[in-house]
C-alpha cells in the first residue's frame, strides 16, 4: 500500500498492536472519519479480505472488543513455537465457573450448595488466573464476598459477552436425559471412544444404521 | 459383571450419585433409594480405607442416603411431625439437588468444549507461558487420590509378597521427604515412590505427602488435567510467583483476605 494507507490497513494495524480487544468504540474514536456502522463494516471487510487472501490471521470478536488472532488451522504450528500447551481448566474448575457464569453473582457458600464440595481451593485458582472477580458483598449475616466472571473469562471462552453462554438445558430436559444416556451406553454403536461423556442434544435417538460400518458417528473432533 | 468404582472421576456426592444412577439406568425422579444407597456405600468403602478428609462430605451424603431411606421405611402418619397435609416425597429435595448439579455440570462440559475450540486461537504476547512452566493449575485431592490409586495398584501387582514391616512412621516421613524436596524441588508425584515398592510404604509416603501439602510446606501442580503432577518445595515456590496467599489457612475465605470491605474496581 503505498501512500495513504486505507481505513482496513488502519484497522488491521490496530489491532496487531493492541494487547486487548479493542471495543468498537475506541476503534471508531481513532478513525475519527467513520461512524459505528461504518467502522464494523470495514471490521468485517477486513475479516473476509484476510480470509481471502488465505492468511494466516483472522479478526476475532471477543469479550467486547476485536483482534487478531491466528486460525485455528494453523494451530498445530503455531504450538510448536510455543512448546507449552496452554493449561485446561480442570473439571471442578469448569464446574465452579458454569455456576458463577450462570449465577452471577453469587457467594462462595451458594456455589458449594450445588456442588456438593467445597470449592476453596478452586476459587483460589480461578482467582489466581483472574476468570473470576469481587463484586462487592452480599447484605446479608456475615456479608458474604460475591462473584462473577471477568473479561478474562470471556477471552479464555472465545465469548464476546455472556450472551454467548450456551443455554441452560432446562430441568424437564434434564429429566429425559437419563433415558437417553442409558439407552446410549448399552447401544451397538459405542465401539469408538469418543466423549461420550458430553451428551449431546441434537443427537437423534434411534438413528442406528447398520448398512454403513465405516462411517463413523458425526461427532466433535477435538 | 465386576463393577468397577473409580472415585477419582468424580467431582464430589452428586457426581457419584449422580453416575450410580445412570450406571443402574434407575429414573432420577424416582430412584430406588435402596439399592443406589447400598452401591453408593459400596463405592465409598474404597475412599474409606484412607481415612481422608476428603470423605467428609461423601459421609454427609451417605448419611443422607440412610436418612431418606428410614424415612420411606416409616408409615407415613408417623413421618409427619403433626403436620398433617399431603405427605412430600422424602427424596425429594436430593432429586432437586441432582437435578441442579446435573445441569451445571453439563454446562461446565460446554465450556470445557469453548475452551478448547479458543485455545485453537493465539494472540500476540500471550501472557500464560511463564505460568505454564510451575504448573498453574492446583492440584485437587481428586486428582491427587486418582495418582496415588495408580501408584497403589501397581505396587499390588509387583510386590505381592509383604515381609514383615519394620517401624514405620509419618514423622519420619515427612522430614524424608522435605529432606528431598530440598535437593529436588519440582518432584514429580510417581518418584515420590519409586523407593517404596511396598503398599505400607507407599501409604506412609502419602500421608506424609498431605501432612506437607496441609501445613503448605509443599504446593502439588500440573499443567493441565492428567498432566504429571509435580511437588513443589513451597519456600520456592512463593519465591518465584510472589504470591502471598498461597498457604491456605483452612477456612478462610479468599475474599476476606486480600481485600476488606473493598468495593470492585
Amino acid at each position: 500500500m503505498d501512500g495513504e494507507p486505507d481505513r482496513l490497513g488502519i484497522l488491521e494495524a490496530l489491532l496487531f498492536v493492541a494487547e486487548e480487544p479493542l471495543p468498537l468504540g475506541k476503534l471508531q474514536e481513532i478513525l475519527e472519519d467513520a461512524d459505528a456502522l461504518q467502522t464494523e463494516a470495514s471490521l468485517r471487510d477486513l475479516a473476509l479480505r484476510l480470509e481471502g487472501e488465505g492468511r494466516g490471521l483472522m479478526v476475532q470478536e471477543v469479550a467486547g472488543g476485536f483482534r487478531l488472532a491466528t486460525r485455528p488451522e494453523t494451530h498445530a504450528f503455531v504450538q510448536k513455537l510455543q512448546q507449552v500447551k496452554p493449561a485446561r481448566l480442570s473439571r471442578a474448575a469448569l464446574e465452579t465457573l458454569a455456576i458463577i457464569a450462570y449465577r452471577q453473582p453469587i457467594t462462595r457458600s451458594e456455589i458449594e450448595a450445588i456442588r456438593g464440595v467445597a470449592v476453596d481451593g478452586v476459587m483460589r485458582t480461578l482467582l489466581e488466573r483472574e476468570l473470576i472477580r469481587m463484586m462487592g458483598r452480599k447484605a446479608e449475616a456475615g456479608r458474604p464476598m460475591l462473584y462473577g466472571t471477568s473479561t478474562q473469562f470471556l477471552e479464555h471462552f472465545g465469548m464476546k459477552d455472556l450472551g454467548d453462554l450456551p443455554t441452560l438445558r432446562e430441568i424437564n430436559e434434564l429429566i429425559r436425559a437419563p433415558e437417553e444416556e442409558a439407552a446410549g451406553a448399552v447401544g451397538p454403536e459405542q465401539s469408538d471412544e469418543g466423549p461420550a461423556d458430553a451428551p449431546e442434544p441434537a443427537r437423534e435417538a434411534g438413528r442406528t444404521t447398520e448398512a454403513e460400518p465405516d462411517e463413523p458417528p458425526a461427532s466433535s473432533h477435538n | 459383571m465386576s463393577f468397577q468404582i473409580k472415585l477419582d472421576m468424580f467431582e464430589g456426592p452428586l457426581d457419584l450419585l449422580l453416575h450410580l444412577i445412570r450406571e443402574h439406568q434407575v429414573d432420577i425422579l424416582d430412584i430406588p433409594i435402596a439399592s443406589i444407597t447400598e452401591a453408593y456405600l459400596r463405592s465409598l468403602a474404597v475412599m474409606q480405607e484412607l481415612d481422608l478428609d476428603v470423605a467428609g462430605e461423601y459421609l454427609l451424603m451417605a448419611a443422607t442416603l440412610i436418612h431418606i431411606k428410614s424415612k420411606m421405611l416409616l408409615p407415613p402418619e408417623e413421618s409427619a411431625e403433626g403436620e398433617a397435609g399431603e405427605e412430600e416425597d422424602p427424596r425429594a429435595e436430593l432429586v432437586s439437588r441432582l437435578l441442579e448439579y446435573k445441569k451445571f455440570k453439563e454446562a461446565a462440559q460446554t465450556l470445557g468444549l469453548l475452551e478448547s475450540e479458543a485455545q485453537l486461537l493465539h494472540r500476540r504476547g500471550a501472557p500464560a507461558i511463564d505460568l505454564e512452566v510451575e504448573g498453574p493449575l492446583q492440584v485437587t485431592m481428586v486428582e491427587l487420590l486418582r495418582a496415588f490409586r495408580d501408584i497403589l495398584t501397581r505396587a499390588e501387582t509387583a510386590a505381592p509378597l509383604e515381609i514383615t514391616p519394620e517401624e514405620l512412621n509419618v514423622g519420619q516421613r515427612i522430614v524424608m521427604l522435605v529432606d528431598r524436596l530440598a535437593l529436588e524441588s519440582p518432584l514429580e508425584f510417581g518418584r515420590l515412590f519409586s523407593d517404596s515398592p511396598r503398599r505400607v510404604e507407599i501409604i506412609v509416603t502419602f500421608l506424609a505427602l498431605l501432612e506437607l501439602l496441609r501445613r503448605g510446606l509443599a504446593s502439588a501442580r500440573q499443567v493441565e488435567a492428567l498432566a504429571p503432577i509435580m511437588i513443589y518445595r513451597t519456600l520456592e515456590h512463593e519465591e518465584s510467583t510472589g504470591s502471598p496467599e498461597d498457604s491456605p489457612a483452612r477456612g478462610e475465605s479468599v475474599g476476606a483476605a486480600g481485600m476488606p470491605e473493598a468495593s470492585p474496581a
